[in-house]
Order: structure tokens, then C-alpha cells, then sequence
């Protein structure tokens, strides 16, 4: 504890100790130094430093050398660098100082433990300064009395320390004061030098770590002197209209220096110097004439000077002076071509003579006007018409024939030359041959093949095609003995040109052989626009117009085509640029195929608008082949089964409609004792013997009935059987019967036979029992027998003979039976009408009878027999029953005033014409 | 040795009497300039009359032909070295009377100082390759000017430069003179004319 405290109060002693030191002292008094103080170090160089004690502070505190500790900016040196060297000396060894950072300080630590600041120094690091190397200078002059000399070094590397340059100058037997840069480290100017005597002249640069001179300069600033360039440069011209006199003053004394001079000038638009030869201006002068200019033309001048012997250098070039030279009269005529048009009357052209104003070069000044002269070589006068005019062209209505014209340019001093042109009446000469363009450097060459025949010259005739602008003809001429030239004239890249190449003879003109060129190609504009003309199955015809002119940017050299699928990969075919049209085969049917074209240049193609079309899915004829044949086949199925149906007629009927034969038909009719003579018939004998009755009905006829069949009654019956003899076409009204005959059936002698056939299956017949109508007496009665008697055809034929015949009376007489029946009724089945049957009246029946049997006694059964039961069946097939009902309407209509005169004969059933009457 | 010595004395003989004459036309042109510039400022006729200048040999000269060439060597930097001493006093004198205001005439002064300056030093070269050396400069001191009026210093300094734009054009003709291939020389090559 003791201790403790003794630690304590030793170490606020040691303060105290030090900071009354320092007090004591002044104003600061610290325990020690560094040494050296605040040092300029060369960059990577080895430092050392020592810190030394005061003796005062080792009485006071105890502090030794030994307890010193080295810092760099608060970093403490390793020990290792340290070195003790007496108590109170400690050292510190820096290998290089380029990791030296400031400040270095010098601490103690107080008992081990309290560390202590004693000293602190800065230490610079630096380079010393390289030697100034690439001295060189140079003597503006910036007055007429004044030039300053200023030179240019290389200050080397930097130093990173403040480095001094000094440019010093001295003449062998006196110095000059030195040259100090301001705010520069490598040019220094002398604000005046003599001249004529050699100036010594180098570079000392200096800092805190050395002191470098460049190498001596020696040399007489005369010798580097830049003049003033000349001034108040005047241009005058002169009395020749190619010259042009300068005049100037020179800004140096012929007694500093000799100049000689470099005069240059151009003229004004033009960018590019001519030079008077350098040897014509190399001596001292103010004014010089230059010669060779062209007249009329402005010049712009310029002028620069330098020491005469060529030591030093040349001045600036002076300002820009411009002059203009006089003029002169045009040296050349203008170029003249024409152009020939048909007049209205064939015995005259219209030439359109046209010429080229002169270059300001040729015409020498300005055009005033042009002299034209046309002089008809065809006349024997020879007489010369002339003209004069400003503008560059002149139309003329000429009559055919061969003329010489002859222009020439007038200015103000005089005449050109004359132009002279020879306008033949047919180009009949030789033309050029093998003509041929070539872009070259961006201008458009033509060449051709001379001809054989000495040439005068060319005429190179052009003009850009195109769509939207007329053909405006650009010419010029070309000299004889060329082959080719470049078209001077705004010639546009894309742009197509007709050039016509046009050699002209002494004493005539060959005719223009043209050819298409591009100055420049590219790919079309756009392409062609395709479409189908025609689709078929696998192939489809397409069609595109060609691009226009202005769309083509180059030759067309081919076209592609480009069709695919809408999964399908696309597939190209190369077209030839004349066509217009192509057909794609091989397509694949009902495919939607998308095309497109695109048209190619030497420099790319470019696609035109897709277009979409769909295959066929049947070619040509295959329709028609596949319908045809179908179609045949089933009319061919159809007749068949008609053919069939009519065969197996019988058996259809048999079957679905088996015929129920009408009693009233029955031959059972023929055995009444009225007729007996119709019996006789003697088909009917054979036909229906009479060992083929098994059953007979008895029938009971009372005598008194008789007399309801009167003659008259009978009458229209006979008439009716001549009449069926010659027409056998009048329809009945009785065919109905069967239950598949039509109402309007047409009864012929064939029906007799068919229902013959048909009622020669078995059916049964009930019996007729002749019985009065609501309790009247009946006539006759009829009862169904069992026989399997065929109904007789001739009976029913009977009555359709007496539906259709003449005997209209009889025929009424029927159709008043019915008249008040239901029309339904025909379309009842058999069966019922064989009870309506049932009650007729016995005076109907009778008549009834009588029809029959005349019937079958007129009508002749046959060879005929078959065909008119065809025909019968085809009648009910095809007949449609709406008409039948029509007709028998109006039948009704037709019979109503009957009624009063036979209303016995009133039955209820169905009458219609030809259909099935009553009985 | 010898003989390249001989070439090399020559060639540098010859030019330094080709920069002389150059450096005498450019002086004489100066010098005529710096007259003006000085009647002007100093508020002088042009056409005044001064009186030769003590201290300063006189350009013309008798038998000026008969001279040898260190003969008027001798005489050119006889006369330089005076006027180098009058052109600086004068320089001095024009300072303390005009101060910094006309500042140009004081680089006139200057200029024409130097370049009077670099003549003699081109004199004493010469000499030196005439085997002579130049002689010391005593004796060159020009007169005191303390009892002189401003307006006599005014004079005074015209007449040096006039006297100076004299010697400007004889110094020309006598470097011309030395430059011309002496009979003991084998340097016969011919100077640079003059501008």
C-alpha cells in the first residue's frame, strides 16, 4: 500500500519535474531534440535520426535514452530501427524514406508506463532535379523594334520539392540577369535580345536537394528569329488580264535581317493554293506582279517572309487579300448540240439548238450575248440566217436538209472563237461501237469503241430515267481521239441514266448507240408485289408486274420466290427478271401457302408484301369424275329397281297391296240372263272356263227388274264399245277398282289383261244380294263368294270405257250416282266400298252390268296385254292423287244438274273420273 | 596544327566581322530610330547643331584607305568603349530625369547600349585574332558631366548618337576593309556582304 502511493507521487513528480522544466525555460522548453531538424530527404534514400536528452531532464525524472520511443504520424517504429547510443542519444534508422511519414516524433515513457511527447520533426521527401534537357528557343518578333526571345525546356521528373529553374543567358564578355518562369517550370521568355552576337544561353534548375544545368545553348538570336509576317498587302491589277500586282510592307528592318518571300493565292471559291515559285521571291522586295492568272477572276492572296538565308523561321501568313483581273475576250466557243423533233408537216424538222455557257475560265469576262449562224448546206445559195439571243438555246423549224450552225460568244472585249456544228439530214455515218460505263471514284465513266473512220468528236448525250420526270437530255462534248470520259454532271447514286454516245465526222454524224447505266446501285426499294392468277390442286400460277424504275435502285438481276407452308420450311425459286409470271408446282392440295418475291439488284434484293392462297382440294375433272360416275351409278340403281319393282309387280301387290277384286266386276255379272250373250265372248271363255268356277252363288234376279234397264240405257253402251275400238286412250273413270289404280287411271285393253292376271289369285267374293235401298226393293243381290275367279279386267275396262267415251250421258248418268258421296271414299279401303256396293240400288246395278259386258265384248285381249298393264302401273306410280281430285271436282260441278233426273241412282260413293265407280 | 589554327582564326575572323557589319547596319538603324524617339522626347530640333563630343574619336577620318586593320580596329573600339560609358550615362541620366514615364526610350537606350556593347566586344575579338589583344580601358571614362546644364546634357547625348549613327556606318566599311582576304592570309574566303 505504502508503495502504492510511492508510484504515485513519483510519477506526478516527474510531471511536474517536466512541465516546470519547460516553463523555466520559456516559453516552451521541451526534454529534448531532434536531430536533424526538419530534413530534405532524397526518396528512398536511408535516414537516420537522433534524439537527445537534455541532462536537466535525467537529473529531474529519471528518464534515459533507453526509454525513448520513435513515432511516425502516432505509428511507433519497431524497436529493431532503434539504436541506444549513450543515455541520453537514441537513434532511428530509416532504409527507405519512402514510407517515412511525418511527423517523426521522439517519446519517453515516463516509469513504464506514462508515454511522453519530447520532440517532433517534419521530414520532406523529395528528388533532386534532373537535368533540363530539349533547350531550344526562339525570337518572336512582336514589333518592328521588339523581340523577345523565348525558350523551352524539358524540366525532367518531378521532384515533389520545390524546384527553382533559372534560364540564363550571357554574353562572352557579359551576363545578363537570368530568366525566372512565372508559373511555369519549362519556358522562360527574354524580353529583348541583341542581335549579332552569340548569346549563351542554358537551363539551372535547383531545389533542396541539388542544383542541374542543361547543356549550353549557343547561339545568335538572329538566327531564331520568326518575323512579323508583311502587312498592308494591296492587290492591283494590271494592264494584262493575267496579272495581278501585290504590293506590301515588311515589318523588320533590312538592317536586322534580308527576307525573301512565299507568295500564295487561289482563286475565291476554290480551297486549294497555288505558290508563286519560291525562287521568284527570294529576295528582299514589298511588291511583286503575278502573272499567268486567268482574266476576270477574283483572287485571294496571302504572303509570308522569313530570314533570307533560310536561318530561323518563316512568319505566319499574312492576311487574305483578294483581286480581281481584267477581262479578256472568250477563249473558246461554246459547246453546241441540237435535238431534232418532227414538225407537222414532213418536209420540216424543229431543231432545238442548244449550248453550254462558257466556264467563267473560257468565257473570260461576261457573256453579253451569243451569235448564231445557220447555214443551210443542202441550197445552192448557201445563205446564212443568224441570230441573236442571251439565252444558251434557240428552236428553229428548218426544212429538211443538212445544215452547218455556227455560234459564237461575245463579251465586252471581243469575240470567241466560233463553235461550229454539222446537222446532217441522216446520220448515216459509222457509229461507236461497244459502249460501256463503269462507276469509277464516284463519277460515272463512259467508253466506247471508235469507229474505223476519223472522228471530230464526241457527243455524249444522257438522261435520268424515270418514272415520275421526263427524260431532261444532259450533253457534252468530247474531243476525237478519246475513248471514254466521266459524265460531268450531277450524276445521282440509284439512279438509272440512258447514255447515247453520238461520234461526230467532218461531214456527218453517226447515229447514237445507248446503254443503261447506275453510278451507284442498291437494292430495290421495295419488291414486287405478287399474287395468284390461277390456284389449282398442286400448282398455282403467279403473277407480279415489274417495278417501276424509280423502285428498281439498280438492274434487276433475278427474282425469287419464296412460298411455304404455315408450318412448312420455305422454299425459293429463282425467276428470270424478264418474266412476269411462274407457276409453282408440286404444291400439296387444300394447303394455305403464303409467297412472297423479292428482287435482286448486284447489291441485295428487298421482299415484296406476303401473299396467302390456298391450294384446291380436287383438281380439274377429278369432280366430274367422281359426280358422273356416281350420279350414273344410281340412276342405273333406280332403273334397275324400277325395272324390278315392275317385274315383281305382282308379288309387291301380292304382298303390300294385295288387289281386292271389285264384285261389281265379277263375271258373276255375265251370268245374268239380260247378257247372256256376252258370254260368248270368246277370250273370256278361255280364260275363265267354266270348269274353273268351283263356287256359284245363286243369284235371284226378279223379273220386274228387267225393266229398269230400258234401251235407251243400253244405247250409249254400244256407242261407247265402237268408240273403245278406235281410242283407247280416254281415260275410263272405272280403273279405280283396284286399290292401286289411280283414280285417273287410264284404261286400256293391256288393263283388262293385267287384272285378269292379278284377280287370278284367290280371293273371296262375298255375295251380291240385290236388295232395295233403305228398305226399298233390291234390285239385285250379290253375295261374296269364295270363288277365286279373277275379277274380269274386261269389267272394269267396261266401265273406264264408258268414263271416257262420247256417251256423256251415259257417263253421268254414273257420276250423278255419286255425286253426293264423300270424295274420301276413294281413298277407303276395298273392303268398304264393296259395301257401299252393297247398297246400291238394283237399277244401278243393272246398268252396271250392261256396261260391262259391252265392254268386254269391244275390247280385245292380246299381245297387248302385258305392255298396257306396264304402262297402267307407271300411271299410278307417277300420277300425284291432288290431281285426281281436282279433276273430279269439277266432275261433280259438271253432273250436279243430273241429280233430278236419276236420283235412284244416288249411291254413297266415291265418284271421280276414272276412278272407281259405283254400281 | 598550325595550320588548322590558321583555318579556324580565319573562320572565325570572318565571322565575326560578317556579324559586326550586321550588328553595325542593325545599330545604325537603331540609333537613327533612337534619335527621333530622343529629339522628340527630350523636346530637341532635329536640326540642331552640336558640337563634336568630347571623348570620342571622329568618324571621319584622312586616308582612311591607308589605315591598316588593327589601325582602325584600334580607333573602332576606342570610340565604342566611349560610347558604351556616354550611352550609359546618358542611360542613367535619362532615368533620373524621366524616371519609369518613358520607359520606351530607356529600352531604346538600353538596346542601343548592348548593342554597342556586343560591337566592342566583336572589336576586341578581332583584336585578339589580330595577335594584339585589346587594350586596357583606361582612359575610357567619359568626361564628367556634373557641370553641365540639363539642356548641354540634352545636347550632349544627341550628339552621341548622332556621332554613334556615324561610326555605325564607317565601323561597316572598315569591318568590310578587314573582312577583305589579307595578303598573308590563306583564308580567302569572301565575307558576307553587307545588308
Amino acid at each position: 500500500m505504502f508503495s502504492g502511493w510511492n508510484w504515485v507521487a513519483h510519477g506526478l513528480y516527474l510531471l511536474w519535474s517536466i512541465c516546470s522544466l519547460g516553463v523555466s525555460g520559456g516559453l516552451v522548453q521541451s526534454c529534448g531534440h531532434i536531430i536533424p531538424e526538419s530534413p530534405v530527404l532524397t526518396l528512398g534514400s536511408s535516414f537516420t535520426a537522433l534524439c537527445i536528452l537534455n541532462e536537466s531532464c535525467l537529473d529531474f525524472g529519471n528518464i534515459y535514452a533507453n526509454q525513448i520511443i520513435w513515432k511516425t504520424k502516432n505509428r511507433v517504429v519497431p524497436k529493431e530501427q532503434y539504436r541506444e547510443i549513450n543515455r541520453t542519444v537514441s537513434s532511428v534508422t530509416f532504409n527507405d524514406t519512402s514510407s517515412l511519414a511525418n511527423p517523426l516524433t521522439c517519446n519517453i515513457l515516463a516509469d513504464g508506463q506514462i508515454e511522453q511527447n519530447i520532440y517532433g520533426i517534419t521530414v520532406t521527401v523529395g528528388l533532386p532535379p534532373e537535368k533540363p534537357k530539349n533547350l531550344s528557343c526562339i525570337v518572336r518578333q512582336v514589333s518592328k523594334l521588339a523581340y523577345p526571345m523565348t525558350c523551352t525546356w524539358n524540366p525532367g521528373r518531378p521532384t515533389f520539392l520545390d524546384t527553382h529553374f533559372r534560364l540564363k543567358y550571357r554574353w562572352p564578355q557579359e551576363n545578363f540577369p537570368d530568366c525566372i518562369p512565372k508559373d511555369v517550370n519549362n519556358s522562360c521568355m527574354i524580353t529583348d535580345v541583341q542581335f549579332f552576337v552569340n548569346l549563351e544561353v542554358w537551363v539551372e534548375a535547383e531545389n533542396a536537394l541539388g542544383k542541374a544545368e542543361s547543356d549550353p545553348l549557343v547561339l545568335d538570336p538572329i538566327e531564331i528569329v520568326k518575323p512579323l509576317s508583311p502587312h498592308n498587302l494591296s492587290v492591283n491589277s494590271g494592264i494584262l488580264p493575267t496579272v495581278l500586282k501585290l504590293s506590301w510592307e515588311n515589318r523588320i528592318s533590312v538592317a536586322v535581317m534580308k527576307l525573301k518571300f512565299n507568295i500564295r493565292y487561289r482563286i475565291v471559291g476554290d480551297t486549294n493554293w497555288m505558290q508563286v515559285p519560291p525562287e521568284d521571291t527570294a529576295s528582299p522586295r514589298t511588291s511583286f506582279s503575278v502573272q499567268g492568272l486567268r482574266p476576270y477572276t477574283e483572287y485571294v492572296f496571302s504572303i509570308r517572309c522569313m530570314k533570307e538565308d533560310g536561318v530561323g523561321y518563316w512568319s505566319d501568313w499574312s492576311e487574305e487579300k483578294t483581286g480581281v483581273t481584267t477581262e479578256d475576250k472568250p477563249s473558246k466557243g461554246p459547246p453546241i448540240w441540237r435535238s431534232i423533233a418532227a414538225s407537222h408537216s414532213p418536209a420540216f424538222w424543229t431543231v432545238h439548238l442548244m449550248w453550254k455557257a462558257l466556264e467563267p475560265f473560257e468565257a473570260n469576262g461576261v457573256i453579253l450575248q451569243y451569235e448564231v449562224t445557220v447555214r443551210s448546206k443542202s441550197s445552192l445559195s448557201s445563205l446564212a440566217e443568224k441570230y441573236h439571243v442571251n439565252t444558251t438555246n434557240l428552236t428553229l423549224k428548218l426544212p429538211n436538209g443538212t445544215y452547218e450552225v455556227t455560234v459564237i460568244a461575245h463579251n465586252r472585249v471581243g469575240a470567241s472563237p466560233p463553235s461550229v456544228l454539222l446537222i446532217p439530214a441522216s446520220n448515216s455515218k459509222a457509229p461507236v461501237k461497244s459502249v460501256r460505263t463503269l462507276p469509277k471514284d464516284g463519277k460515272l465513266w463512259v467508253g466506247w469503241t471508235a469507229p474505223n473512220s476519223y472522228v471530230l468528236k464526241y457527243v455524249i448525250e444522257w438522261c435520268l430515267v424515270s418514272n415520275s420526270s421526263d427524260c431532261i437530255i444532259e450533253w457534252q462534248n468530247e474531243p476525237g481521239n478519246v475513248q471514254g470520259t466521266y459524265l460531268k454532271g450531277d450524276i445521282k447514286p440509284f439512279k438509272c441514266y440512258l447514255i447515247t454516245v453520238y461520234p461526230l465526222y467532218a461531214d456527218g454524224q453517226g447515229s447514237g448507240q445507248s446503254v443503261k447505266a447506275y453510278l451507284q446501285q442498291d437494292r430495290p426499294s421495295k419488291g414486287p408485289t405478287v399474287q395468284t392468277k390461277k390456284v389449282g390442286k398442286a400448282e398455282a400460277v403467279l403473277t407480279w408486274n415489274h417495278l417501276t424504275v424509280d423502285e428498281q435502285n439498280g438492274f434487276i438481276r433475278s427474282y425469287t420466290i419464296f412460298y411455304k407452308t404455315v408450318d412448312g420450311n420455305e422454299t425459293a425459286v429463282t425467276v428470270d427478271p424478264s418474266k412476269t409470271e411462274y407457276t409453282l408446282s408440286s404444291l400439296t392440295s387444300d394447303t394455305l401457302y403464303t409467297v412472297r418475291m423479292m428482287a435482286y439488284t448486284d447489291e441485295g434484293g428487298r421482299s415484296g408484301p406476303d401473299f396467302t392462297f390456298t391450294t384446291q382440294k380436287f383438281g380439274k375433272g377429278e369432280i366430274e369424275a367422281i359426280v358422273v360416275p356416281v350420279c350414273l351409278a344410281f340412276l342405273l340403281i333406280v332403273l334397275l329397281g324400277v325395272l324390278f319393282c315392275f317385274n315383281k309387280r305382282d308379288l309387291i301387290k301380292k304382298h303390300i297391296w294385295p288387289i281386292v277384286p271389285d264384285p261389281s266386276k265379277s263375271n258373276i255379272a255375265q251370268w245374268s240372263p239380260q247378257v247372256p250373250a256376252k258370254h260368248n265372248f270368246s277370250s273370256k271363255d278361255q280364260m275363265y272356263p267354266e270348269g274353273s268356277f268351283t263356287d256359284v252363288s245363286v243369284v235371284e234376279i226378279e223379273a220386274d227388274d228387267k225393266k229398269s234397264f230400258s234401251e235407251q240405257d243400253l244405247k250409249p253402251f254400244d256407242l261407247l264399245k265402237k268408240e273403245k275400238s278406235t281410242s283407247e286412250g280416254h281415260s275410263s273413270g272405272i280403273g279405280g277398282s283396284s286399290c292401286m289404280s289411280s283414280p285417273r287411271q287410264s284404261v286400256s285393253d293391256s288393263d283388262e289383261g293385267e287384272t285378269t292376271q292379278n284377280t287370278s289369285s284367290t280371293v273371296q267374293y262375298s255375295t251380291v244380294v240385290l236388295n232395295g235401298y233403305r228398305d226399298q226393293t233390291p234390285v239385285q243381290v250379290f253375295s261374296r263368294s269364295e270363288s277365286t275367279q279373277p275379277l274380269l279386267d274386261s269389267e272394269e275396262r267396261s266401265e273406264d270405257q264408258v268414263g271416257g267415251g262420247d256417251s256423256t250421258t251415259q257417263r253421268q248418268h254414273y257420276f250423278k250416282q255419286n255425286g253426293g258421296q264423300d270424295e274420301t271414299n276413294t281413298d277407303r279401303p276395298c273392303f268398304e266400298r264393296t259395301k257401299q256396293i252393297i247398297h246400291a240400288n238394283e237399277g244401278d246395278l243393272a246398268g252396271f252390268a250392261q256396261l260391262q259386258i259391252s265392254g268386254q265384248s269391244s275390247q280385245p285381249l292380246g299381245l297387248e296385254l302385258e305392255k298396257n298393264t306396264q304402262e297402267a302401273a307407271l300411271s299410278d306410280v307417277l300420277q300425284a292423287s291432288t290431281e285426281g281430285q281436282t279433276v273430279r271436282s269439277e266432275t261433280v260441278e259438271g253432273n250436279t244438274m243430273l241429280v233430278d233426273e236419276m236420283p235412284k241412282s244416288y249411291l254413297p260413293q266415291t265418284v271421280r273420273q276414272g276412278g272407281y265407280m259405283p254400281q | 596544327m598550325a595550320a588548322a589554327d590558321n583555318t579556324s582564326a580565319a573562320l572565325r575572323r570572318r565571322d565575326l566581322c560578317s556579324r559586326g557589319i550586321r550588328l553595325a547596319g542593325k545599330m545604325r538603324s537603331d540609333v537613327i530610330d533612337l534619335l527621333d524617339t530622343y529629339v522628340e522626347r527630350q523636346g530637341l530640333d532635329a536640326s540642331a547643331s552640336v558640337a563634336s563630343v568630347e571623348g570620342v574619336p571622329a568618324a571621319a577620318v584622312e586616308r582612311w584607305d591607308e589605315q591598316t586593320g588593327t589601325q582602325r580596329l584600334l580607333e573602332n573600339l576606342a570610340a565604342y568603349r566611349a560610347f558604351r560609358a556616354l550611352l550609359a550615362q546618358m542611360l542613367e541620366e535619362q532615368q533620373e530625369q524621366l524616371g519609369e514615364a518613358d520607359a520606351a526610350l530607356g529600352r531604346a537606350l538600353a538596346a542601343v547600349l548592348l548593342q554597342v556593347s556586343a560591337f566592342t566586344y566583336h572589336l576586341e575579338e578581332l583584336l585578339r585574332l589580330e595577335s594584339r589583344g585589346p587594350p586596357s580601358e583606361e582612359g575610357a571614362e567619359p568626361p564628367p558631366a556634373a557641370h553641365l546644364s540639363l539642356f548641354e546634357r540634352k545636347l550632349r547625348g544627341l550628339g552621341v548618337l548622332r556621332e554613334l549613327a556615324q561610326w555605325a556606318v564607317r565601323s561597316t566599311r572598315d569591318l568590310r576593309q578587314l573582312a577583305k582576304p589579307s595578303p598573308g592570309s590563306s583564308s580567302a574566303a569572301s565575307l558576307a556582304e553587307s545588308p
